[in-house]
């Protein structure tokens, strides 16, 4: 076959074998890039599984002293409507009826699921009061493999006329009482599913979750410096906390001007000792 | 001492014995409440560390299969090249004259600091070529305690001419050459310290650590999808599917139309 037809034709062939040649080589390494793209996927699972183990080991040794802890903060009055109040974007959501409501507030408790993966729950104990029925007011985040967010929440039972999540126990819009502002208690009812796409599901929730509920007493005591120097028992922005205002001796509040011998059991200080 | 004013006082004394009693409690109860928060602290600083500790060791496993997989891209022409060009980001990035440099581009290595915590570099190591002295450009990202991170980069010797990353090596702007893009090489030239409270320091390397790194073929499949298809080898762009879609098929060819 030398005619020119044949010889191209060859030349064809031989340059095709030779690019069968390179595409099988170039085929062959990319299925091991593969493979390794595999096996480098695997590792990185069971890097993940590793973490979320030491993350759960470590949630199960916090849970008791978090039982402790709620002890402890039954002996201070009013500490989470403080530690509320004194938490920067958390005090703007409480409106002045809420603030009585929260006198009731006995504890706060976060629970993540045991598996930290599916989810958590945000649970608010309320001692019995004239608002409402329940005791417990739970909003709860349950996330699913696909990534999306489901929330449920209690649906407050109001006693009559109490109803200020939705309009009710306050003068409407209009009239003079300017309760403006919506009630912290209507977050119980945003329960819209969200997609991990969105971003951030509950901006209140991650906030209590991730920076109130691992250390309050960082913004109870805030709260308490300023009342330290308050020495009037009758001042309304105590908030029923009379008694801080002697404390300025405790050594606790970090922040407070020395004593100047900076003890605790001295009484010195007190304006009552004045006898006039 | 019967007095009002002896009565007063005494019932003062008492109301005062009586708060500092309460307040004795309170102070107690916020005194237990700290010594909790420090407990707390302390477990939480043992799970970083640990989580930490499990992180470092995946990486150090990871570190010999990344070698293995450098070592199959090396039979892979312009892997990294046809993977930065199929990236949605990173693509935009190359103007003409960075992707005819990429053709030099023996490979890209991510190295992070052996504590994971200090930093890491990103590496692209060139043949000798026409452009740059350098075989080796790198870009260091050190983290302080404080925050802090630092950020170093190869001063990339040009060669005559080809400064691309500074204005040479091409005509100047006002002329019909449209080189208006910056090249990708100035990138290693931005170094200022940044702040952590500045946010993401530096988009472009997050990109590569995270998304490129871990999984470059996914990118470069994009890519090569579009050309399995390209029955021509002289077709730039094709994208349409062959009748029978296999690779080692020759009978789409032109070339065999033998007229």
């Amino acid at each position: 076959m030398v005619a020119d037809n044949g010889k191209k034709s060859k030349v064809a062939e031989r340059g095709e074998e030779d690019s069968d040649h390179v595409d099988g080589e170039l085929v062959l390494s990319i299925e091991k890039l593969q493979e390794i793209q595999d096996e480098l996927e695997k590792v990185n699972e069971e890097a993940s599984d590793k973490v979320l183990e030491v993350e759960q080991k470590y949630n199960e040794i916090r849970r008791p002293v978090y039982v402790k802890r709620n002890e402890i903060i039954q002996s201070i009055p009013d500490f989470w409507l403080t530690a509320f109040l004194s938490h920067p974007a958390l005090s703007d959501l409480l409106t002045e009826e809420d603030q009585k409501i929260f006198k009731y507030l006995v504890s706060l408790d976060v629970e993540d699921c045991q598996d930290l993966k599916s989810g958590y729950s945000i649970i608010f104990n309320f001692s019995p009061n004239p608002y409402f029925e329940d005791i417990k007011l739970v909003k709860t985040y349950s996330f699913t493999e696909e990534g999306v967010t489901n929330i449920t929440g209690t649906t407050i039972k109001w006693k009559e006329g109490m109803d200020i999540a939705n309009g009710n126990g306050h003068e409407k819009k209009g009239n003079k009482r300017p309760f403006a502002e919506e009630s912290f208690f209507s977050w119980f009812g945003e329960t819209q599913q969200k997609n991990f796409s969105d971003g951030v599901t509950d901006e209140v929730a991650e906030i209590i979750k991730e920076d109130l509920w691992p250390n309050p007493l960082k913004y109870f005591n805030n709260e308490a410096d300023e009342e330290d120097f308050d020495g009037d028992e009758d001042d309304e922005e105590n908030f029923g906390l009379p008694f801080l205002g002697h404390l300025q001796d405790s050594k606790y509040f970090m922040g407070s001007e020395d004593d100047e011998d900076g003890e605790q059991d001295d009484d010195d200080e007190d304006d009552d000792e004045d006898d006039s």
